[in-house]
């Protein structure tokens, strides 16, 4: 079975944007840079729906004269796959809206986009909850950097109040 | 019992009501969200035991299925949908300092969690879950702003479970894209009429492993579980005990359903059990290690969901059975150990002589443990029998494996709670006095929670015959694929709906042969 051009294309397309964007899930540190990749993620998943119901051939999924209207042999493309990718696609964007506004209030309070700081600081901040030291940051080189960071995190506090009020 | 579709109506609504009500009046705001709550429980009450015989499925909006949207009432998703607004009644936010929008976010999680369990139909499941995904991450990020712990600490544990979460998400969506190019139909009942020739092939497993593992996040699964101890260890107990006990079992729930209608290969299964007895030992052997309570529950917690995907992975309704009782065990125990948790945090060294203090919650957790762990004639001991006695009755060699993981994680479980245990009812030493006293009191209603589970793990003990008959019943209508897809297409003629799907893949064939032209 050969399978039309443009559909090698498609799928090309959308299994190269997943793999594009895992890999950079994978390979990024920096947390915007993360949530770029799982939006192209995201694009390829859709793309791979959307193909699901996709035919080259195929006319749009209207019925234009009466309830027996298409003609033989003009199919129409699968229209379910359409609506769950527009489903799909309006849910991803809350997500997206949601993960900046996060990486926003982190950068307020951590002052990084370093996901490698981020959990560091998180892995510590977790600990003192705790009331147990963590067992890294004693030695670590980066309980400076932290410490330090922990005096700027009132003053991003301040930012970040002055930035809501 | 057309009107159990309040219970995933009224919520939503609420959820988005109740921002604006608290505009004029916050008192208002937080009646609305607990007179919901209380609605949920009636209706749901009211239909009790009449799904017990025959299952219920109702189209939305008067589409039939196979296209329109159905919801499935079975003696399980009643169940879950009893448990949701319950749990979330007992974990609300009594005082008087919470935001309106945890408030409101937890109305969102109510009405997407009772829709999951409800759908019969899997794209639903899908936007369901990803509602459920989005309440739970904006519940976690809001836990810095409420509470004593620290805010960036609970925004990055957020990020972090979003980024997990998502990802997860795709995977889902690219489970459903390969199951829908398979079968050409999102209705289960449909796809469970269709998928013992469509999708018993490598296809078919890929799309599973694809959601088992997307779900999974939710589920606390072995290798996408990371997020668990982060999220647990920078939310409030209260928020751990809702997203341990009752998330996590309701994504378990979502799983089982699809592996029973969908995914008839052995491998399916098998997969399940490679996974969940590697959770099973990750979890129990960190939290072996960890050195203080949250942290140890957390972890404790992941071996507990991987003993769940065990049992669930036998085949049979025996395994449907023995997943239920272990599933439902953990969704007491677990929240009332957070409760008491709660009041304990700190290093597990500063807790000695805490029995002396407080003799009665000292019994209490004692008795929960014991519970988890699996000591006769505890329930906790039942469900665990029930597994181990069935992995043992498997021919297959990843039942054998998966019957000496979990016996291994039992005993790293015991050394670990006998350790608590013991410092515990150590005697206080007069240096420590001091640190002792900084010890938070346990607030009267987590006490009160956690007093009500160990009520119930008695009743159950006295009850185990009536329970095994329920749990028995349970996991034959669950695992009956017939009587779902009788139920969904009463009306229709199933001959009719296999032709159908034959039409699609003449077409589809008419296409192939155009492409080659």
């Amino acid at each position: 079975m050969s399978m039309p051009g443009i559909e090698i294309v498609l799928y090309t397309g959308a299994i190269g944007l997943t793999v594009i964007g895992l890999a950079g899930l994978l390979m990024v540190r920096n947390v915007f840079r993360m949530l770029l990749a799982l939006v192209i993620l995201e694009a390829g998943a859709s793309l791979l729906l959307i193909l699901s119901g996709f035919w080259e051939t195929g006319v749009a999924p209207i019925i234009l004269s009466g309830l027996s209207g298409n003609t033989p042999g003009q199919l129409m493309n699968d229209p379910v796959p359409q609506a769950l990718v527009l489903t799909a696609i309006v849910i991803g964007v809350g997500v997206q809206a949601l993960a900046l506004a996060l990486i926003l209030r982190i950068k307020y309070q951590y002052n990084t986009l370093d996901m490698d700081k981020i959990r560091q600081q998180l892995e510590h901040d977790i600990a003192s909850n705790a009331g147990v030291a963590s067992p890294a940051s004693a030695q670590s080189p980066d309980s400076l950097a932290l410490a330090r960071s922990g005096s700027m995190e009132s003053a991003a506090l301040a930012t970040g109040d002055k930035h809501n009020g | 019992m057309d009107n159990i579709i309040l219970v995933v109506i009224l919520p939503l609504l609420a959820a988005f009501l109740m921002p604006v009500m608290a505009r004029t009046s916050e008192v208002l705001a937080r009646v609305t969200g607990l007179s919901v709550l209380f609605v949920s429980i009636v209706i749901i009450l009211s239909v009790w035991g009449t799904v017990d015989k025959q299952a219920v499925s109702f189209a939305i909006g008067g589409y039939r299925p196979p296209l329109g949207i159905v919801f499935y009432i079975d003696q399980l998703s009643l169940l879950f949908a009893l448990a949701i607004p319950v749990m979330v009644l007992l974990f609300w936010p009594w005082n008087k300092v919470t935001h309106i929008r945890e408030y409101s976010l937890l109305m969102l999680l109510t009405a997407s969690a009772s829709g999951l369990v409800l759908s019969g139909d899997l794209f639903n499941i899908y936007v369901f879950y990803e509602l459920l995904a989005v309440a739970s991450y904006g519940l976690v990020a809001v836990q810095g702003r409420s509470g004593q712990k620290s805010e960036g600490a609970a925004l990055a544990a957020s990020l972090r479970y979003l980024i997990l979460g998502t990802v997860g998400s795709v995977m889902m969506l690219i489970g459903i894209a390969i199951i829908y190019t398979q079968v050409g139909t999102l209705n289960l009942a449909h796809l469970s009429l269709l998928a013992p020739e469509k999708l018993n092939n490598v296809a078919g497993l890929s799309a599973f492993a694809l959601i088992l593992i997307g779900v999974g996040v939710k589920a606390e699964l072995f290798p996408v579980n990371s997020w668990v101890p982060e999220v647990y260890g920078a939310v409030s107990t209260r928020l751990s005990a809702l997203m341990a006990g009752l998330l996590s079992k309701l994504a378990v729930i979502v799983i089982i359903r699809l592996l029973v209608l969908l995914f008839p290969q052995p491998e399916a299964l098998q997969l399940m059990a490679i996974l969940g007895m590697l959770g099973v030992i990750t979890g129990e052997l960190v939290a072996w290690r960890s050195k203080d309570m949250i942290r140890m529950l957390s972890f404790s917690s992941i071996g507990q969901l991987g003993l769940v995907f065990v049992a669930f992975s036998i085949p049979g309704d025996i395994g449907l059975m023995a997943g239920f009782a272990v599933a439902l065990h953990h969704l007491l125990v677990k929240p009332a150990l957070f409760m008491l948790a709660g009041g304990w945090s700190g290093p597990l060294k500063n807790l000695s002589g805490v029995a002396k203090q407080s003799p009665y919650i000292a019994a209490l957790f004692v008795l929960l443990i014991m519970s988890l762990l699996g000591v006769p004639p505890l329930p906790g001991f039942w469900a665990k029998l029930l597994i181990v006695m069935n992995l043992a009755s498997q021919s297959a060699p990843v039942y054998s494996f998966a019957l000496a993981f979990v016996l291994i994680a039992t005993v790293i479980e015991a050394a670990y709670l006998y350790r608590v245990v013991m410092i515990l009812y150590k005697q206080p030493q007069p240096d420590r006095e001091p640190q002792q006293s900084r010890q938070k009191n346990h607030k009267f209603a987590d006490l009160s929670i956690a007093s009500a589970v160990a009520v119930i793990l008695v009743v159950v003990v006295l009850q185990i015959q009536p329970m095994e008959k329920k749990l028995t019943s349970m996991a034959q209508q669950t695992g009956d694929r017939q009587h779902y897809i009788n139920t969904v297409f009463s009306k229709l003629n199933l001959t009719d709906l296999k032709s159908q799907s034959q039409e699609r893949q003449h077409l589809v064939e008419e296409k192939e042969v155009q492409g080659s032209k």
